[in-house]
């Protein structure tokens, strides 16, 4: 499988808080990789920071992004600027949000091919028909206000995929909408990734979506990667007692119903409370002394499994 | 026993273009018996919160019948009004914008008492604190303001404070959604407890049929202003009748690989049609894989069959 993304030692500083703290992961062609978290985990602040559109309060304080082989994390803007959206472009939670409203869908999905609109118009039409969109024709000449949530992000999908990048990071593209609706635009991500070898990396809290399209999973807690393998792995067997927690505590279909779920105790540590330590020790039933005064490292426990945790080894 | 609500033919209406009305919620029957959680499914624009804001007062209902605890409040004058809708709390998706945030947490959860005369000075701090241990929070809390809280703390107040009048009925309009994964498991596991302990009666609205799965006895789905369904918990995750209500639940993405991967799932195909043109005879005929003829020109009424009431002419009564 030939790699398409590799971030290495990714750190990002928000007034000298390390808020993304030595990420590391990599993705393949044809490859989805889930980054879950939850909020403040740093999930969309790597993607922005792959994308080098990180906000001002942010600082990029050590690593390096390879796209196809190239180093892009040290690109001059210039250069960036006419990568993105052709090699590797991004779409958004809410769609409605990021379209432009006073552009014709057909006129904003030629916009990333950077061709005028009667030049671009087969390639936009049949590529809003990949995206599932019925009657293309009369969809392209409408404004984004006209279509459901669920169409526009369709469209999104279709604008970032139009110039065929070699990856695309999806910042929770189904949270915004209803479970039917996110049911399809799951399917379509699936489907297109397959078919065209899209690099996917998909931000998200939900655990469903991640056992739904993920190939490999990067659980991240406070700015951290706290476990990563194949998604099939990590579910079975998690060996990270904050994957373990979290799985616990999602109610499901097949639950005893009113049964109790699990609690992970505490709160998420703000970066100001952030130790020398294991940044979960804090909330960790399974937390030593060592745990607190030295952060475990990412390290291999399986072929192609790896856990930030002291006690990765006493985890069935 | 006594009911703790009942909705007879509610319909809940908006002005929409052209003087044609939205009817949010277009002839809603359903009933909550006494101690019991019922959970009211769909998808946006279904109508669960236009029903849910009728049965708090936050909208007028356009024609039917509203009874808590067998008494009517649609129509009733404010005086009425105001003594029942003490019967009644809500808490609401999101609890940052539910609090005054220049109000000290003792302070908003005593308010009720406070403005309804119930308790003041050393009683009222009394019962504050005994709400406080209910839901969870440390006692000295009380003094903090709501930016000082984490959202499920902020959470755990607004359940406070809609418990301080010891309601006949919760309404919960998506109480966990803006809540993160691990949060929400917290504020569940207190809404089951709480249910035991007080035996209040809840109407617990949502989008997420696990959750809902997790604290309700029975439960109702809506499609575009009506039920499609109703039955007790168990028997409608075991056994959904209608084509809808099994499209949601199989649209729900298991957080197990391979369970989701195994289901061989067909997504429903087509858009939520707006509720301000509903599609005629059955709404749900525009995406139902089972549609036929007779569904695209009559709507079916709901049936009851066992436990279970469901409108679609593919069942049988």
């Amino acid at each position: 499988m030939s790699q398409v993304l590799a971030v290495e030692n990714l750190s990002l500083s928000i007034a000298g808080a390390r808020v993304v703290d030595d990420v590391s992961f990599a993705v393949a062609k044809g490859e989805v990789l889930a980054l879950v978290g939850e909020s403040g985990c740093g999930k969309s602040l790597t993607a922005a920071a792959i994308m080098r559109l990180l906000p001002a309060a942010v600082r990029q304080t050590a690593g390096r992004v390879t796209l196809e082989g190239q180093v892009i994390s040290a690109l001059p803007e210039r250069e960036m600027r006419a990568l993105r959206g052709r090699r590797l472009a991004m779409i958004f939670q809410e769609p409605q949000a990021a379209l432009d409203p006073l552009a014709t869908v057909g006129r904003q999905i030629a916009e990333t091919l950077r061709q005028p609109w009667p030049a671009a118009r087969p390639a936009v039409l049949k590529m809003l028909e990949e995206v599932g969109i019925s009657d293309p024709e009369r969809r392209a000449s409408e404004y984004p206000f006209e279509l459901s949530g669920g169409m526009c992000q369709r469209i999104m999908i279709a604008s970032a995929l139009i110039a065929r990048p070699a990856l695309l990071l999806a910042d929770e593209p189904t949270t915004a909408l209803d479970v039917t609706i996110q049911a399809q635009i799951l399917a379509l991500l699936r489907r297109l990734a397959a078919e065209r070898g899209t690099a996917v990396v998909l931000i998200t809290h939900d655990m469903g979506v991640v056992a739904d399209i993920a190939d490999r999973v990067a659980v991240m807690y406070a700015g951290r990667i706290a476990e990563t393998g194949t998604t099939a792995e990590v579910f079975a067997r998690p060996r990270h007692p904050y994957t373990k927690l979290l799985l616990a505590s999602i109610p499901r279909l097949a639950d005893v119903p009113k049964s109790r779920l699990a609690v992970i105790q505490g709160l998420v540590p703000t970066p100001s409370q952030f130790g020398p330590g294991c940044r979960f020790a804090g909330r960790c039933p399974m937390a030593e002394a060592r745990c607190s005064a030295a952060a475990p490292g990412l390290a291999r426990i399986g072929a192609e499994h790896a856990s930030a945790c002291w006690r990765a080894e006493d985890m069935v | 026993m006594s009911e703790a609500l009942r909705l007879q033919d509610l319909v809940v209406s908006y002005p929409g273009r052209d003087r044609a009305a939205i009817r949010a919620v277009d002839g809603v029957s359903l009933a909550i018996g006494a101690g019991e959680t019922l959970g009211l499914v769909g998808e946006s624009g279904c109508g669960k919160s236009s029903l849910a804001n009728a049965v708090v007062g936050l909208v007028k209902a356009s024609a039917g019948s509203i009874r808590v605890r067998g008494e009517e409040i649609v129509g009733a004058d404010r005086a009425r009004l105001r003594a029942m809708r003490a019967q009644v709390q809500m808490v609401f998706q999101d609890p940052a914008t539910s609090l005054n945030p220049r109000m000290r947490v003792g302070a908003a959860i005593g308010e009720p008492l406070l403005v309804r005369k119930l308790a003041r000075g050393a009683e009222l701090r009394a019962r504050v604190l005994t709400l406080l241990d209910e839901v969870g929070l440390r006692r000295d809390q009380a003094d903090l303001l709501p930016h000082q809280l984490s959202g499920g703390q902020r959470q755990r107040v607004v359940i406070a404070r809609s418990l301080a009048l010891r309601p006949a009925l919760l309404v919960c309009d998506e109480p966990v959604s803006a809540l993160d994964v691990s949060v929400r498991a917290q504020i569940l596991n207190l809404l089951v407890e709480l249910q035991a302990q007080l035996g209040m009666a809840s109407l617990f609205v949502s989008h997420d049929l696990a959750v809902v799965r997790h604290v309700c006895d029975r439960v109702a789905v809506m499609y575009l202003g009506q039920i499609v369904e109703t039955a007790p918990a168990a028997n409608l995750y075991a056994a959904p009748r209608h084509p809808y209500t099994r499209a949601l639940l199989s649209a729900v993405p298991e957080p197990d690989p391979v369970l989701q991967r195994s289901r061989g799932y067909v997504p429903l195909s087509g858009e939520i049609p707006s509720p301000a043109h509903p599609p005629s005879g059955c709404r749900f005929h525009t995406r139902c894989p089972q549609a036929m003829a007779l569904c695209k020109t009559t709507p079916p009424t709901l049936r009851r069959i066992g436990e279970t009431e469901v409108a679609c002419h593919l069942v049988e009564g």
